[in-house]
């Protein structure tokens, strides 16, 4: 430790002002392209940030977010969540499985977050005691319930989404979207957890290191399956959150959000090797990325353009992270 | 992984692998796969006549071509200890410009085929070259190309793109003697790539970049040019894929390669290929592609859809990749 700080402060004695700034740059790294993207949007689209496209983002914003929240513990143990697209298609189905009236949610919500705790369950076992690595065990749990969803549904699925639901995903309340609310309910708690419980502490310290944490004590296992519970959980929530967002629900609500709550973790800065990272830098990644989304489609670039685009993020994010832990060492 | 070659238990374990003949071992994952393969057949056997037929039994092995080839680069790449997600999506690519760029024009094929097989290699080869130069984990590497490589599809065109000669069908469904003539070649690029691995000195790298990639550069190893080599024979894989797949369907479509992704990895999973790296092989492979492609041809015959085969699917992958993985957890 001692020759890293002697090492750290050599390297700044010899060139003192840029070297700072671009160690804060590296630091950052993610959101520094990120700004450096959302700069050269809003000058090729000045109508970005004008109140109804910023009203617009924000209700897009929550069932990002709350994904990215879930995807986050996940990856500070070390692991990874494919599943929560399809954990999100499967709630999604189900908000319309009833007949579509308000009193159904009382069957929809336990439903929807008993399957998110099931499928985040089966991972994490399947992780832990199993020893599966998590991308496999996640792709497969997601390719078992599209498969069950599908046959369930027959291919389409119809009915209504409940008014109330439909209130939760696409209302305001005072210029403040209502699902922002259940992301700020859901990032708080999460938060809480994370920073001021044993619970938190053990997430990082098993993310950190998981042989020193089960030297210590901690039961391991135990806390990467509830790391995967919660993103299961959470990404259940987001389902019925988008469903109510979208109102018409088909098999595939909640597409790509596997890919892009990964790309706005790695933006920000949840560390994919685990253990650093925490809820404000989900939120920042989530919310950059609805910008650079939107702003595709406001410069006028064909919509396919996204998918490029979120691509190349998560591999320079990745890569400039991986740079800066190795010059860490 | 520097923490893991200083763990006194792997140490141990890898004494005991060397005091234990790596070929046994080898062995016993093949039985396992070829135990089930002869279950399946006999029970496939016994509840469908029409799963029995000679002609039937043909039509399985003609139509695994596609399975066989992609699942052939994964393997490749599985055995340094990486993985290729991106091939889904450059199947879907190169599928779509193949059909689009040929257009129907028979004098095109043979210009556009070796583009295409050039591309495969091109974007393979950038995939390790990337995970080199990067120091980011391949899983990480090609899930951002592969979300590049299909947005990329989409732009090229959203819908079927163009079409093919008849002629061109011959990959597919052209016959040599009476026997599928792209499924028995195949069989021989698996033999001649067994042989490689088994029998050649970089062949071997391969196995020892999977084993211990840190042994293998102290070892003096040409680690990057291996690992480099192994994603670009996997996208060269991807594009013999879609070209089967163009052939078969006489046109490319932009999602026609997104169930190959975890398809390919079946196969290689079943066939008893550590997905840690280092031990394994492209025959058992083979067989895991042939178990696939029987038992979904059996799940047809008992009229079961395709949305119950994909939970199959999954769960099969679930219990072969906990039932090899936890083995060895134990041994360890």
């Amino acid at each position: 430790m001692d020759s890293i700080l002697a090492a750290t402060a050599v390297r700044s004695q010899v060139s003192p002002a840029p070297a700072r700034w671009l160690a804060v740059a590296r630091r950052h790294a993610g959101i520094c392209v990120a700004v450096l993207f959302l700069a050269a949007a809003s000058v090729a689209a000045p109508s970005l940030f004008k109140a109804g496209n910023l009203a617009n983002m924000a209700l897009q914003f929550a069932p990002l977010g709350i994904v990215v929240v879930g995807q986050m513990l996940v990856i500070l143990v070390r692991g990874l969540d494919l599943s929560v697209s399809s954990v999100m298609a499967t709630s999604a189905v189900m908000a319309t499985a009833f007949s579509g009236r308000d009193a159904d949610l009382v069957w929809i919500v336990p439903l929807a977050i008993g399957l998110g705790a099931m499928v985040g369950a089966t991972n994490g076992l399947l992780v832990t005691k199993r020893n599966v690595s998590p991308f496999l065990a996640t792709l497969a749990t997601m390719i078992v319930l599209q498969g069950a969803r599908n046959a369930w549904t027959q291919g389409a699925p119809s009915g209504n989404v409940p008014p109330l639901l439909r209130a939760l995903g696409a209302g305001m309340t005072a210029g403040i979207p209502n699902n922002a609310v259940a992301l700020l309910v859901i990032a708080a708690l999460t938060f809480v957890l994370l920073h001021l419980s044993t619970f938190g502490r053990r997430v990082y310290l098993v993310g950190g290191s998981p042989n020193a944490a089960r030297l210590v004590g901690i039961a391991v296992d135990r806390v990467t399956i509830t790391a995967y519970v919660m993103s299961g959980i959470f990404a259940a929530i987001a389902g019925l959150v988008l469903a109510g967002y979208v109102s018409v629900v088909d098999n595939w609500v909640g597409k790509n959000f596997e890919l892009d709550s990964i790309v706005a973790a790695v933006m920000g800065g949840i560390a994919l090797s685990g253990g650093k990272g925490g809820v404000g830098g989900a939120l920042m990644g989530a919310a950059i990325l609805v910008v650079l989304s939107n702003a595709v489609v406001i410069v006028g670039l064909p919509i396919h353009v996204q998918l490029v685009m979120k691509g190349f993020i998560i591999v320079l994010a990745a890569a400039l992270y991986a740079a800066k832990s190795r010059r860490a060492r | 992984m520097s923490a893991a070659t200083l763990n006194p238990a792997a140490a141990k374990a890898s004494a005991k692998g060397l005091r234990r003949p790596a070929s046994l071992q080898g062995h016993e994952r093949l039985a396992t796969v070829v135990v089930l393969l002869l279950t399946l057949l006999l029970v496939g056997a016994l509840v469908s006549d029409r799963f029995r037929s000679l002609g039937n039994l043909q039509n399985v092995y003609e139509q695994s071509v596609g399975l066989a080839l992609i699942s052939l680069g994964q393997t490749v790449v599985i055995l340094t200890g990486g993985i290729d997600l991106s091939v889904g999506s450059l199947i879907s690519l190169l599928s779509v410009l193949t059909s689009g760029l040929i257009d129907g024009h028979p004098e095109r094929i043979t210009d556009v085929v070796a583009g295409i097989l050039l591309l495969g290699l091109a974007v393979g080869g950038l995939n390790g070259l990337l995970t080199i130069w990067l120091g980011v984990h391949p899983l990480i590497v090609t899930l951002g190309t592969g979300a590049a490589l299909q947005g990329l599809t989409l732009l090229y065109s959203s819908d079927s793109a163009g079409s093919v000669p008849p002629s061109f069908e011959f990959f597919a469904y052209g016959r040599v003697l009476g026997m599928p003539a792209g499924a028995t070649l195949t069989l021989l690029v698996f033999l001649v790539v067994a042989f490689l691995l088994r029998g050649t000195r970089q062949g071997r790298y391969v196995f020892a970049v999977g084993g211990d990639p840190n042994a293998a550069t102290l070892l003096g190893l040409p680690t990057r040019r291996v690992l480099v080599s192994v994603y670009a024979f996997s996208g060269l894989c991807a594009a013999t894929t879609a070209l089967y797949v163009v052939s078969r369907f006489g046109v490319g479509q932009p999602y026609t390669g997104a169930n190959y992704t975890l398809a390919s990895i079946t196969p290689v999973v079943i066939g008893g290929t550590l997905l840690a790296g280092g031990k394994g092989g492209v025959m058992g492979t083979l067989l895991g592609v042939y178990l696939m492609a029987l038992l979904n041809n059996l799940l047809n015959f008992l009229d079961i859809s395709s949305h119950y085969q994909l939970v199959i699917q999954g769960v099969i992958v679930i219990v072969a990749v906990s039932a090899f993985t936890g083995r060895r957890a134990r041994r360890s």
